[in-house]
Protein backbone atom coordinates (compact mmCIF):
# COMPACT_ATOMS: atom_id res chain seq x y z
CA UNK A 1 0.00 0.00 0.00
CA UNK A 2 3.17 2.66 1.13
CA UNK A 3 4.34 1.57 -2.14
CA UNK A 4 1.36 2.22 -4.16
CA UNK A 5 0.78 5.91 -2.51
CA UNK A 6 4.40 6.55 -3.11
CA UNK A 7 4.45 5.69 -6.97
CA UNK A 8 1.07 7.77 -7.39
CA UNK A 9 2.90 10.76 -5.27
CA UNK A 10 6.10 10.22 -7.83
CA UNK A 11 3.75 10.64 -10.64
CA UNK A 12 1.63 13.35 -9.55
CA UNK A 13 4.57 15.06 -8.48
CA UNK A 14 6.60 14.27 -11.91
CA UNK A 15 3.30 15.35 -14.15
CA UNK A 16 2.98 18.52 -11.43
CA UNK A 17 6.82 19.86 -12.54
CA UNK A 18 6.29 18.61 -16.01
CA UNK A 19 3.53 20.53 -16.57
CA UNK A 20 4.99 23.96 -14.88
CA UNK A 21 7.89 23.55 -16.89
CA UNK A 22 6.04 22.64 -20.32
CA UNK A 23 3.90 25.85 -19.67
CA UNK A 24 6.68 27.99 -18.79
CA UNK A 25 6.50 31.28 -20.84
CA UNK A 26 9.40 32.42 -22.09
CA UNK A 27 8.19 36.49 -22.75
CA UNK A 28 9.89 38.06 -25.43
CA UNK A 29 9.46 42.18 -24.51
CA UNK A 30 10.93 44.98 -26.45
CA UNK A 31 10.67 48.65 -27.18
CA UNK A 32 10.73 51.42 -29.49
CA UNK A 33 11.92 54.74 -27.18
CA UNK A 34 11.79 58.06 -28.44
CA UNK A 35 14.87 59.14 -30.77
CA UNK A 36 15.56 61.33 -33.78
CA UNK A 37 18.16 60.11 -36.76
CA UNK A 38 19.29 62.37 -39.29
CA UNK A 39 20.48 60.61 -42.33
CA UNK A 40 22.55 62.75 -45.19
CA UNK A 41 20.67 61.68 -48.13
CA UNK A 42 22.72 63.91 -50.19
CA UNK A 43 25.74 66.39 -49.49
CA UNK A 44 24.94 68.57 -52.29
CA UNK A 45 27.61 69.83 -55.18
CA UNK A 46 28.00 73.67 -55.84
CA UNK A 47 27.71 74.13 -59.61
CA UNK A 48 29.40 76.96 -61.67
CA UNK A 49 26.71 78.84 -63.78
CA UNK A 50 28.48 81.92 -63.72
CA UNK A 51 31.82 83.28 -62.86
CA UNK A 52 30.90 84.91 -59.75
CA UNK A 53 28.35 82.32 -58.84
CA UNK A 54 28.37 78.69 -57.10
CA UNK A 55 24.97 77.41 -56.07
CA UNK A 56 23.19 74.29 -55.43
CA UNK A 57 20.22 74.56 -57.71
CA UNK A 58 19.63 72.00 -60.35
CA UNK A 59 19.19 74.76 -62.50
CA UNK A 60 22.74 76.25 -61.63
CA UNK A 61 23.66 72.77 -62.50
CA UNK A 62 24.24 71.43 -58.65
CA UNK A 63 23.22 69.16 -56.53
CA UNK A 64 20.86 69.76 -53.59
CA UNK A 65 21.85 68.85 -50.03
CA UNK A 66 19.54 66.47 -49.09
CA UNK A 67 19.10 65.77 -45.02
CA UNK A 68 16.76 63.22 -43.88
CA UNK A 69 15.54 63.35 -40.06
CA UNK A 70 13.58 60.02 -38.56
CA UNK A 71 11.45 60.91 -35.93
CA UNK A 72 9.86 57.45 -33.73
CA UNK A 73 8.06 59.37 -31.63
CA UNK A 74 5.83 62.72 -32.13
CA UNK A 75 5.78 65.47 -31.20
CA UNK A 76 9.16 65.43 -29.37
CA UNK A 77 11.80 67.46 -31.79
CA UNK A 78 12.11 69.80 -33.96
CA UNK A 79 14.30 70.21 -36.90
CA UNK A 80 16.82 73.28 -37.50
CA UNK A 81 18.76 73.48 -41.13
CA UNK A 82 21.64 76.38 -41.04
CA UNK A 83 22.43 76.85 -44.90
CA UNK A 84 26.30 77.86 -45.52
CA UNK A 85 27.09 81.50 -44.44
CA UNK A 86 31.17 81.02 -45.54
CA UNK A 87 33.38 78.61 -46.95
CA UNK A 88 34.82 76.36 -44.69
CA UNK A 89 37.30 76.28 -47.20
CA UNK A 90 38.20 77.94 -49.97
CA UNK A 91 41.22 79.59 -52.10
CA UNK A 92 42.27 83.14 -50.56
CA UNK A 93 39.47 85.64 -51.57
CA UNK A 94 39.97 89.62 -51.49
CA UNK A 95 36.51 90.26 -52.04
CA UNK A 96 33.44 89.95 -49.95
CA UNK A 97 30.84 86.90 -51.03
CA UNK A 98 27.14 87.29 -50.34
CA UNK A 99 25.47 84.12 -49.63
CA UNK A 100 21.68 82.78 -50.06
CA UNK A 101 19.79 80.13 -48.83
CA UNK A 102 16.87 78.13 -48.10
CA UNK A 103 14.97 75.10 -47.13
CA UNK A 104 12.15 73.78 -47.96
CA UNK A 105 9.93 70.42 -47.46
CA UNK A 106 10.61 67.51 -49.69
CA UNK A 107 9.69 63.79 -49.42
CA UNK A 108 7.64 63.15 -46.28
CA UNK A 109 6.61 59.47 -44.87
CA UNK A 110 3.07 60.63 -43.73
CA UNK A 111 0.54 62.61 -44.88
CA UNK A 112 -0.04 64.73 -42.40
CA UNK A 113 3.11 66.23 -42.49
CA UNK A 114 2.41 67.97 -45.36
CA UNK A 115 1.36 71.25 -42.76
CA UNK A 116 5.63 71.36 -42.20
CA UNK A 117 6.31 73.90 -44.57
CA UNK A 118 3.80 76.60 -44.30
CA UNK A 119 4.57 75.56 -40.38
CA UNK A 120 8.30 76.68 -40.47
CA UNK A 121 9.98 79.71 -39.55
CA UNK A 122 13.19 81.05 -41.38
CA UNK A 123 15.36 83.39 -39.20
CA UNK A 124 18.95 84.39 -40.27
CA UNK A 125 20.31 81.43 -42.40
CA UNK A 126 18.14 79.09 -40.32
CA UNK A 127 14.98 77.19 -41.19
CA UNK A 128 13.09 75.65 -38.11
CA UNK A 129 10.89 72.47 -38.65
CA UNK A 130 8.54 71.63 -35.79
CA UNK A 131 8.40 67.79 -36.29
CA UNK A 132 4.75 67.08 -35.03
CA UNK A 133 4.04 63.85 -36.89
CA UNK A 134 5.84 60.44 -36.10
CA UNK A 135 7.96 59.11 -39.67
CA UNK A 136 10.25 60.26 -41.96
CA UNK A 137 10.98 63.78 -43.10
CA UNK A 138 13.10 64.50 -46.13
CA UNK A 139 14.34 68.38 -46.75
CA UNK A 140 16.08 70.23 -49.04
CA UNK A 141 17.79 72.78 -49.10
CA UNK A 142 19.66 75.79 -51.81
CA UNK A 143 22.80 77.28 -51.15
CA UNK A 144 24.26 80.31 -53.09
CA UNK A 145 27.36 82.39 -53.17
CA UNK A 146 28.15 85.33 -55.30
CA UNK A 147 31.26 87.11 -55.39
CA UNK A 148 31.99 90.38 -55.17
CA UNK A 149 30.46 92.79 -57.80
CA UNK A 150 30.64 91.03 -60.53
CA UNK A 151 34.08 89.37 -60.41
CA UNK A 152 34.93 86.08 -60.92
CA UNK A 153 35.40 83.35 -58.07
CA UNK A 154 39.37 82.58 -58.01
CA UNK A 155 39.94 78.70 -59.16
CA UNK A 156 40.29 76.36 -57.12
CA UNK A 157 37.77 74.22 -54.67
CA UNK A 158 35.47 75.25 -52.76
CA UNK A 159 33.66 73.74 -49.83
CA UNK A 160 30.91 75.15 -47.48
CA UNK A 161 28.73 72.87 -44.72
CA UNK A 162 25.24 72.65 -44.11
CA UNK A 163 24.26 72.20 -40.32
CA UNK A 164 21.15 69.54 -39.31
CA UNK A 165 20.13 70.20 -36.09
CA UNK A 166 17.22 67.99 -34.04
CA UNK A 167 16.50 69.38 -30.79
CA UNK A 168 14.06 67.82 -28.76
CA UNK A 169 11.26 69.57 -27.68
CA UNK B 1 -3.96 47.62 -40.78
CA UNK B 2 -2.52 51.20 -42.02
CA UNK B 3 -0.56 51.93 -38.78
CA UNK B 4 1.01 48.71 -38.41
CA UNK B 5 1.87 48.93 -42.48
CA UNK B 6 3.26 52.44 -41.55
CA UNK B 7 4.97 51.17 -38.40
CA UNK B 8 6.32 48.02 -40.71
CA UNK B 9 7.19 50.71 -43.33
CA UNK B 10 9.14 52.77 -40.39
CA UNK B 11 11.64 50.44 -38.48
CA UNK B 12 12.17 48.57 -42.04
CA UNK B 13 13.16 52.47 -42.75
CA UNK B 14 15.40 52.68 -39.70
CA UNK B 15 16.91 48.77 -40.43
CA UNK B 16 18.09 49.79 -44.42
CA UNK B 17 19.13 53.67 -43.05
CA UNK B 18 22.59 52.44 -42.92
CA UNK B 19 24.70 54.79 -44.12
CA UNK B 20 25.83 58.09 -43.38
CA UNK B 21 23.36 58.64 -40.11
CA UNK B 22 23.51 59.96 -36.65
CA UNK B 23 21.95 59.08 -33.49
CA UNK B 24 21.64 60.01 -30.09
CA UNK B 25 19.41 58.73 -27.15
CA UNK B 26 17.50 59.06 -24.68
CA UNK B 27 15.68 61.99 -25.89
CA UNK B 28 15.10 62.86 -22.62
CA UNK B 29 17.96 62.17 -19.95
CA UNK B 30 17.69 62.02 -16.33
CA UNK B 31 20.40 63.45 -13.84
CA UNK B 32 21.14 60.77 -11.29
CA UNK B 33 23.06 61.39 -7.98
CA UNK B 34 26.63 59.76 -7.81
CA UNK B 35 28.86 58.42 -5.14
CA UNK B 36 30.73 61.96 -5.35
CA UNK B 37 28.71 64.53 -3.33
CA UNK B 38 27.10 67.60 -5.41
CA UNK B 39 27.71 65.40 -8.64
CA UNK B 40 25.16 64.54 -10.74
CA UNK B 41 25.36 61.71 -13.74
CA UNK B 42 23.60 61.16 -16.66
CA UNK B 43 24.50 58.13 -19.26
CA UNK B 44 24.04 59.13 -23.62
CA UNK B 45 24.24 56.45 -25.88
CA UNK B 46 25.65 57.88 -29.68
CA UNK B 47 25.41 55.82 -32.85
CA UNK B 48 28.08 56.56 -35.71
CA UNK B 49 26.47 55.36 -39.25
CA UNK B 50 28.08 58.64 -40.40
CA UNK B 51 30.68 56.55 -43.03
CA UNK B 52 32.21 60.28 -43.64
CA UNK B 53 32.34 61.10 -39.76
CA UNK B 54 34.98 59.97 -37.33
CA UNK B 55 34.37 62.40 -34.06
CA UNK B 56 31.83 63.79 -32.50
CA UNK B 57 31.88 66.66 -29.89
CA UNK B 58 29.87 66.18 -26.63
CA UNK B 59 28.19 69.61 -25.26
CA UNK B 60 26.24 70.89 -22.74
CA UNK B 61 23.63 73.83 -22.39
CA UNK B 62 21.32 75.82 -20.86
CA UNK B 63 17.90 76.68 -22.38
CA UNK B 64 20.08 80.06 -24.23
CA UNK B 65 22.38 77.86 -25.59
CA UNK B 66 25.36 79.13 -23.23
CA UNK B 67 27.78 76.66 -22.43
CA UNK B 68 27.77 74.74 -19.31
CA UNK B 69 30.62 73.30 -17.86
CA UNK B 70 30.51 69.23 -17.38
CA UNK B 71 33.09 66.39 -17.34
CA UNK B 72 33.64 63.68 -19.69
CA UNK B 73 35.93 61.29 -20.79
CA UNK B 74 36.33 62.58 -24.37
CA UNK B 75 34.49 65.84 -25.13
CA UNK B 76 35.44 65.06 -28.87
CA UNK B 77 34.75 61.17 -29.10
CA UNK B 78 36.45 58.88 -31.65
CA UNK B 79 34.02 56.71 -33.38
CA UNK B 80 34.43 53.90 -36.15
CA UNK B 81 31.79 53.60 -38.91
CA UNK B 82 28.79 51.41 -36.56
CA UNK B 83 29.92 52.27 -33.48
CA UNK B 84 28.50 52.37 -30.81
CA UNK B 85 29.63 54.89 -27.39
CA UNK B 86 28.21 55.05 -24.08
CA UNK B 87 29.15 58.51 -22.59
CA UNK B 88 29.00 59.34 -18.72
CA UNK B 89 28.31 63.09 -18.06
CA UNK B 90 29.17 64.50 -15.20
CA UNK B 91 27.39 68.19 -14.17
CA UNK B 92 28.09 70.15 -10.87
CA UNK B 93 24.62 69.95 -8.86
CA UNK B 94 25.20 74.05 -8.80
CA UNK B 95 24.84 73.57 -12.78
CA UNK B 96 21.60 70.95 -13.40
CA UNK B 97 19.26 73.13 -12.30
CA UNK B 98 20.61 75.42 -15.67
CA UNK B 99 21.29 72.61 -17.59
CA UNK B 100 19.09 71.94 -20.26
CA UNK B 101 20.39 70.49 -23.65
CA UNK B 102 23.22 68.03 -23.87
CA UNK B 103 24.37 67.68 -27.90
CA UNK B 104 26.44 65.38 -29.92
CA UNK B 105 28.01 66.78 -33.13
CA UNK B 106 29.33 65.48 -35.80
CA UNK B 107 32.81 67.01 -36.54
CA UNK B 108 33.45 66.90 -40.04
CA UNK B 109 37.86 66.45 -41.43
CA UNK B 110 38.44 69.33 -43.74
CA UNK B 111 39.79 66.77 -46.36
CA UNK B 112 36.79 64.77 -46.43
CA UNK B 113 34.64 67.92 -47.59
CA UNK B 114 34.09 67.74 -51.23
CA UNK B 115 31.94 71.11 -52.56
CA UNK B 116 29.01 70.45 -49.50
CA UNK B 117 28.62 68.82 -46.52
CA UNK B 118 26.20 68.39 -43.94
CA UNK B 119 26.58 68.32 -39.90
CA UNK B 120 24.49 66.56 -37.61
CA UNK B 121 23.99 67.65 -33.97
CA UNK B 122 21.09 66.23 -31.55
CA UNK B 123 20.29 67.49 -28.65
CA UNK B 124 18.45 65.78 -26.12
CA UNK B 125 16.99 67.29 -23.18
CA UNK B 126 17.69 67.23 -19.51
CA UNK B 127 14.05 66.03 -17.53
Amino acid sequence: MKKLVLVIMAFAFGYGFGTVAFAENVPIEGSVESRCLITTSNSGVYGNPLPQKLSTAVVDGGVLPIVRFDISLADAYKAKITTPTAFSSSPALSDSVAWTGSTILGTTSDAGMSGYEAAKVVYDATTEFDLTVAGSTWFKSTSTATYGYDKSFPGGIYSAIVVAECIAK
Amino acid sequence: MKCFGFTVGFVFLLCVANTHAHEMTPTYPKLDTTHVSGVLKTKMKIFNRREDVSYYEIGVFDKDWNAIPFVTSYKVLQMDYLAHAEVDIYINEGDATRSEYICSKSKLRKDDVVSSAIASRICSRIK
